[in-house]
């Protein structure tokens, strides 16, 4: 769990820092270019198709039963990130953009923060230590260990989705070297 | 006198022929032009047909749920619980990625043949499933013998298949049999890795193609261009 926050902070600090923008301006984007073009090979891009569903599926049951079996929040959303950064290298940068822009990530990822932190503040303000989920009953009207149960499920998908964001962000800034091609274009008109 | 009429004759048999083969031709170019022109003509209308909104979002509107049973049908698969809290929750999942991705699952494909392609798949399953028994049995033999008879091969072949799922069906059929490997489709030409020259050339026979084709519905349709074959024509022609 400590570990989200962590990501998220490092992340949002590397991404708005100025050190960064100006080392990006620096050096443009030539050598990643092919990790967002489309790939020509019909196989892999057919298969990614068909499977793409099926994987986004896995990492919802990934996520919804972290509270009964393997698995939960960090590991189902890294799973969730995968096959958008699938869809990312198979079909290209222009049509994974429609599905998943990066402001959209960037909202993602604090949505989901903002799931966590809000059951964990509840909790806090009903009474008992953060994300104690026990006091939650009073507010789902159910016995204390159903509220733990459903709380940690709350929990859980927050985390998925902050964790879905930042990781489909963290490949969207690599392999575009941070910068996208309308970027450098409303930079020029620019100056 | 004699000789120059016939001369004379002879220059007009073959004027006329000529005439006849400039006529023909004309023809020709312009039964190849209508040809072409309907054919752009019926495939603007397939894709208007295609694009009207009313039919785009109804055949939205049938992947969305077709994508939405298949997936939910997975969901029970991988749960494995059926209480209701757990089935509500995979409604939802299962709601959510059919909204993410309708458009993924089915891509391509035409309205109104899925039952037929699902009874002509079940048909032909047992051909593949005999042909991937044989093929393992071949290579269990290529590899136990200790002479170890392989002739290992890159094929090379056009494919008569059109669309990308049929290519994709047909590479993974390839590769599923055992000693043949898809390596590459580049514009519809198959490059195929054999390990001798037997399953090189029951592959060569095209069977598997035909098969595929059949259970696609690709051989179903027949172009204008097929039956009237310009090329040869012109080709006798010149």
């Amino acid at each position: 769990m400590i570990r989200l926050p962590v990501i998220c902070y490092s992340f949002l600090v590397a991404r708005y820092s100025n050190e960064y923008q100006e080392t990006s301006n620096e050096q443009p984007a030539t050598s990643n270019e092919t990790m967002t073009q489309v790939t020509d090979d019909i196989i892999i891009r057919t298969v990614a198709r068909i499977l793409i569903p099926f994987i986004q599926l896995y990492a919802l049951y990934v996520i919804m039963h972290g509270h009964h079996s393997p698995g939960g929040g960090f590991q189902g959303g890294v799973i969730l990130g995968a096959s958008f950064i699938l869809y990312l290298i198979t079909h290209g940068l222009e049509e994974a953009k429609i599905r998943m822009s990066e402001v959209k990530a960037g909202l993602f990822s604090s949505f989901g923060l903002l799931i966590y932190s809000g059951i964990g503040l509840l909790c806090l303000i009903l009474g008992s230590n953060y994300l104690d989920y026990g006091k939650l009953s009073a507010i789902l009207r159910v016995i204390p260990a159903q509220a733990r149960s459903l709380g940690i499920l709350g929990v859980e998908i927050g985390v998925g989705i902050a964790v879905m964001a930042v990781m489909f962000s963290i490949f969207f800034d690599i392999s575009t070297g941070g910068i996208l091609p309308e970027d450098e274009e409303g930079g020029q008109e620019g100056r | 006198m004699e000789v120059t009429v016939l001369i004379q004759t002879a220059d007009k048999a073959f004027e006329i022929l000529e005439k006849a083969r400039e006529e023909a031709r004309e023809l020709l170019y312009s039964a190849a032009k209508l040809t072409s022109e309907a054919k752009s003509l019926a495939e603007k209308r397939e894709t208007r047909a295609f694009l009207s909104g009313a039919q785009q979002s109804r055949v939205a509107l049938r992947n969305f749920a077709i994508t939405f049973l298949i997936l939910f049908g997975f969901w029970i698969l991988l749960s494995g619980r059926f209480d209701y809290f757990h089935l509500a929750l995979g409604v939802i999942c299962s709601l959510l990625v059919a909204y993410l991705s309708y458009d993924l699952l089915f891509f391509n494909v035409r309205l109104g043949d899925f039952r037929i392609r699902a009874r002509r798949f079940f048909q032909s399953a047992p051909w593949f499933l005999g042909q991937i028994f044989s093929a393992n049995l071949h290579v269990a033999y290529l590899a136990l013998s200790p002479k170890m008879p392989i002739d290992p091969q890159i094929l090379r072949f056009k494919t008569k298949l059109e669309s990308d799922i049929s290519w994709v069906a047909m590479a993974n059929s390839i590769t599923l049999t055992p000693g043949t490997i898809t390596m590459d489709i580049r514009e519809g030409e198959f490059f195929v890795h054999a390990l001798d020259k037997k399953v090189a050339y029951d592959l060569n026979t095209g069977e598997m193609e035909d098969k595929i084709a059949h259970v696609l519905m690709e051989a179903d349709h027949v172009y204008i261009q097929d039956v009237l074959d310009v090329s040869r024509i012109f080709g006798a022609l010149k």
